[in-house]
């Protein structure tokens, strides 16, 4: 068997809490801009992380799982689930924790940790009616 | 640059049937067999655009504007209609998945920024999906 590209993706779920808000900006114009989600509330987040690469060849597998398991509940999951994540460093600075934002901040987290040559893709569900997705920089 | 892709899911019920105009009654029946019948499918529709992250509002697109978009050009000629009969814009289109995607595109793509629209796709049943990206190849994202 010819070792294609084979690509593998894990879900991993969280459960956050955030609002959109600027400081410099006032409330009329946060509320214009943002909306409705300039109220704190919360997501249930589902994580797809898609690993990249050949099968090995006596394992038949592109990544163990159980690692890709280890390493995201520890730099992902453990850090956001039931987490403010205005209150996370990544957005304590006034980064806005929008889909977006919190993509690239979880690929930043597990990038080295995955190395790039194996992360391909992170989706983020915010809910099920929108997600992002994010190839890296 | 931080270039993402952002999918939106919408949803609509609608009827329909499959008949092609070009073919006899028994061929309809032939070629699209219990679809040549009227029924109808609660659509879900998945429109994805592309853009990069703002950096003071941390957006990539602007998601109202888009469900508006999507609400005016698309949703709003859809719903609770019988896509076979009762759509101006869908006349002459045989309603399959694959034509509802094509031309939902094209609804979609004329009135959105220029070079947003990345995917349309047509969830009919929970089986069944028709995913349309438009002519030109793209890579991602």
């Amino acid at each position: 068997m010819t070792g294609g590209l084979v690509y593998a993706t894990r879900k991993f779920t969280f459960s956050a809490a955030h609002r959109y808000w600027r400081e410099e900006w006032s409330a009329e114009e946060n509320a214009r801009v943002f909306g409705a989600l300039t109220v704190t509330h919360g997501h249930n987040y589902v994580l797809e992380v898609t690993v990249r690469g050949s099968a090995d060849a006596r394992t038949g597998m592109v990544m163990d799982l159980a690692e890709l398991k280890r390493l995201v509940g520890d730099a992902v999951v453990a850090r956001f689930d039931h987490a403010d994540l205005n209150r996370d460093p990544v957005f304590a600075q006034g980064l806005v924790p929008t889909t977006e934002n919190l993509v690239r901040a979880i690929w930043d987290l597990l990038a080295p940790k995955v190395g790039t040559d194996r992360l391909h893709r992170l989706r983020l569900w915010e809910d099920p009616t929108f997600q992002v997705e994010y190839f890296g920089p | 640059m931080s270039a993402m892709r952002l999918t939106r899911t919408y949803h609509f019920s609608a009827g329909h049937r499959l008949e092609s105009a070009a073919l006899s009654p028994d061929d309809n029946a032939r070629v699209y067999g219990q679809c040549y019948r009227p029924h109808g499918h609660n659509y879900l529709v998945e429109v994805t655009v592309a853009g990069t992250v703002h950096p003071v509002t941390g957006m990539a697109a602007d998601l109202e504007a888009l469900d508006r978009a999507v609400d005016r050009l698309l949703l709003s000629r859809v719903d609770h209609h019988d896509l076979s009969s009762t759509v101006p814009a869908l006349a002459g289109v045989v309603t399959t998945g694959e034509n509802l995607a094509r031309t939902f595109w094209e609804w979609l793509e004329t009135e959105l920024p220029p070079g947003q629209l990345r995917r349309v796709a047509v969830v009919e049943t929970a089986n069944n999906v028709f995913e349309y990206e438009g002519d030109g190849a793209r890579g991602t994202p």
